[in-house]
């Protein structure tokens, strides 16, 4: 587990992070969500022990000595790896840093699974940025660290890639592993988390298990499109308060009995679909802000 | 030990570069192809040219003397330095002429021998540019030998009197207790050896220094730094680095070294005696780590490489001092300027292996001078660590001179 507690730095009297106080369960996945400029990196780097916190603490299992190099899997944003020196270099070096054994037969089976086998001797600079992202992933979980702090890992990964990311983090997660995945992009959070931190100009607004935050904050809508857009027009909408919006109406559920609802909309008119809209994280992020939550 | 790992890491992967090869024995060769190609083409007048000279022979004697012993002087120069063009007259009514011809570049300049050269002794020359400076020395020096001749032959001297009367004489070199004398090869190899331990010293120092600061701005700009101070400390990286550079660096001074004790064995010389050799490595370690860690500080505070350098500029003056004095110092080992200057850090080690190097130094300025260097070494890593704490991650951020002083003193 990884306590942040009340930490706080200050960047030229500009409050980057400002009592930050999060607590993150080995075992799941924990999404640090915020646009950019909010304190996730910085966030990170004091996690990483790059920089110092101002204030606050930070606990590994309870404990404020930091694990060593060999326990944490750090994935910084954006490149983090020599350009002129090859894939088999790049890992050979720092597996060596962080005492793996076997590494060879460790990197060929990783090279493997990632496809990137045929480019154990390409300079790192020869690869396009997928695969440099891809290698840094692989650098980053190669020593079989029991921390994973990845910062904005999907960038530059395609859909096929992205899904081979998030099965080995459910892999690691399955071995217990303590897993940080930073990202402003709020859809990919919520494929992969279980839990989410929301952070906005350095403050934490909202954290918990997904599922609670969803069902919490989430307003569920119930979407109609009738087969004629005159229908929308129709008293039993209008009575709903639904909203419209490009030929469909939104009715907000919470308090109303939905399959009534539904069997009424139904008799007053020809529908092409209904459903239940879920709530994103994305619109639950907006409603925090913008409300100015506390 | 991590921080020999990254040592290790940072010499293999520059050893194996095809840079270091082409930069340490491209280098002599370089210098050695343009030396021998300036020598060559010295050798034949490629790139001399001849001054046309005017000359105005008020005394109607010494002009028509000189041509013909410059004829004889120059007879078999394909190029001749001198071409003169005499006029017997008087100056006042010829000088508008000649200053006309001078301005038009018919002539590169022209003498006067005035009516009363015979007793004063006193040439004229009247010329636009300096660039005639050496034409005036043969000129006079032409003059002299005819003004000897003139004076001999007064004095009733034959002409083998007069060569008598100059006399040369000749300094046979001998080492304490040897019975041969040194010859020419020798002697040039005692003056030049000091300058070129110097310079081997600089080279090495100042190129371990850039290729220190260009790898710590690699790795920021790359963001590496952020992966390696996520696995390692702050110090086995610093550390690893000034390591790892620093045997390249020695690499490269034990090959010239070993080139030298090669090359006196062979022409029968011990110019890299083992005392020389030793104390090369010392002052190379000093100096190499005294500049680490300026050059690791400087680049810990930019982003880029041309700003980094623009900054590091200030030391590549300090730097070129020893470049600038190296012959004041093997000449004059012993003035009170070169002692001081020894134990001025920045060029300590510099001076200290031109005075050894020409064996004038004690054993008590060599232990003050490396226990100087000690001091100022420990100050310098020190800052270069706080600033390298500091300022390393803080990217795209222009750093001002105060946040650097506050630093410093952090």
């Amino acid at each position: 587990m990884i306590e942040l507690l009340n930490i706080s730095k200050e960047y030229n009297s500009v409050q980057a992070v400002d009592k930050l106080h999060i607590k993150i369960q080995p075992g799941r996945i924990c999404g640090f969500l915020g646009p950019n400029g909010a304190g996730k990196t910085t966030s990170i780097r004091m996690l990483m022990n790059i920089i110092q916190p101002d204030e606050g603490e930070i606990l590994f299992n309870g404990k404020q000595d930091r694990p060593n190099a060999v326990e944490i899997g750090y994935l910084p944003e954006e490149r983090g790896l020599y350009q002129k020196i090859s894939v088999s270099e790049t890992l050979h070096y720092f597996a060596h840093l962080r005492n793996v054994k076997q590494a060879h037969e460790k990197i060929i089976s990783i090279l493997d699974r990632f496809e990137l086998q045929d480019r154990l001797h390409s300079k790192v600079n020869e690869l396009s940025k997928g695969n440099q992202q891809k290698l840094q992933f692989i650098n980053t979980i190669l020593h079989d660290p029991e921390y994973v702090i990845l910062d904005e890992p999907l960038s530059g990964l395609d859909p096929v890639n992205q899904l081979l990311l998030k099965e080995i983090l459910e892999d690691m997660k399955k071995a217990g592993k303590t897993i940080i995945f930073s990202s402003h992009q709020m859809e990919q959070v919520e494929k992969i988390c279980d839990d989410v931190a929301l952070i906005n100009k350095g403050k934490l607004i909202l954290s918990g298990s997904l599922t609670q935050i969803l069902r919490e904050y989430g307003k569920t809508h119930l979407q109609v499109t009738p087969e004629n857009e005159s229908d929308l027009a129709h008293p039993v909408l209008t009575e709903a308060d639904a909203a419209i919006r490009n030929g469909s109406a939104y009715i907000l559920l919470s308090g109303r009995n939905k399959s009534d609802l539904i069997a009424r909309i139904n008799k007053a008119m020809d529908i092409r679909t209904i459903k239940v809209a879920e709530p994103g994280l994305e619109d639950i992020f907006i409603q925090l802000v913008k409300g100015d939550h506390k | 030990m991590t921080f020999l790992k990254i040592a290790w890491f940072e010499y293999l992967r520059r050893i194996r570069s095809k840079w270091f090869l082409i930069g340490t024995f491209g280098m002599p060769i370089l210098i050695l192809g343009i030396s021998l190609i300036g020598g060559y083409l010295t050798g034949t007048g490629a790139g001399l040219e001849t001054k046309y000279m005017g000359m105005i022979d008020e005394t109607g004697i010494y002009g028509q003397q000189l041509i013909a012993d410059l004829d004889i002087k120059y007879a078999d120069e394909d190029v001749p330095p001198i071409n003169i063009a005499l006029t017997k007259g008087e100056f006042r009514d010829l000088q508008e002429q000649f200053d006309a011809l001078v301005k038009e570049h018919s002539f590169d300049g022209y003498f006067v021998i005035p009516m009363d050269f015979g007793e004063t002794q006193q040439l004229k020359f009247y010329a636009q540019s300096s660039a005639t400076m050496r034409s005036t020395d043969v000129i006079a020096a032409e003059l002299r030998q005819i003004l000897t001749q003139e004076r001999a032959a007064s004095l009733n001297l034959s002409p083998e009197s007069l060569t008598k009367l100059f006399v040369n004489v000749d300094v046979d070199h001998y080492d304490l207790g040897a019975s041969e004398a040194r010859d020419t090869e020798e002697l040039i190899a005692g003056y030049v050896a000091p300058f070129i331990f110097m310079f081997l010293l600089f080279l090495g120092i100042f190129t371990g220094g850039q290729l220190l600061m260009r790898a710590v701005l690699e790795e920021r700009s790359s963001r590496v730094i952020e992966v390696l101070l996520s696995t390692v400390s702050y110090n086995d990286l610093m550390g690893g680095k000034i390591v790892g550079l620093g045997m390249l660096g020695l690499t490269q001074s034990a090959i010239y070294l070993l080139a030298g004790v090669i090359g006196g064995y062979y022409y029968d010389m011990s110019i890299v005696t083992a005392g020389i050799g030793s104390l090369y490595f010392i002052y190379f370690i000093l100096g190499y780590l005294l500049y680490a860690g300026v050059y690791i500080g400087v680049g810990a505070l930019f982003d880029s490489e041309q700003e980094a350098q623009q900054a590091i500029q200030i030391i590549t003056f300090i730097a070129v001092i020893p470049m600038l004095l190296w012959t004041l110092v093997i000449e004059n080992p012993n003035s009170a300027l070169v002692n001081a200057l020894c134990y001025f850090p920045p060029v300590t080690p510099f001076f200290m292996m031109i005075k050894i190097a020409v064996g004038e130094t004690t054993m008590f300025q060599i232990v003050l001078t490396i226990l100087l260097m000690l001091v100022s070494v420990y100050a310098s890593i020190r800052l270069a660590a706080k600033l390298f704490r500091t300022a390393i991650l803080l990217y795209g951020k222009r750093i001002t001179m105060p946040e650097v002083i506050r630093w410093l003193k952090a």
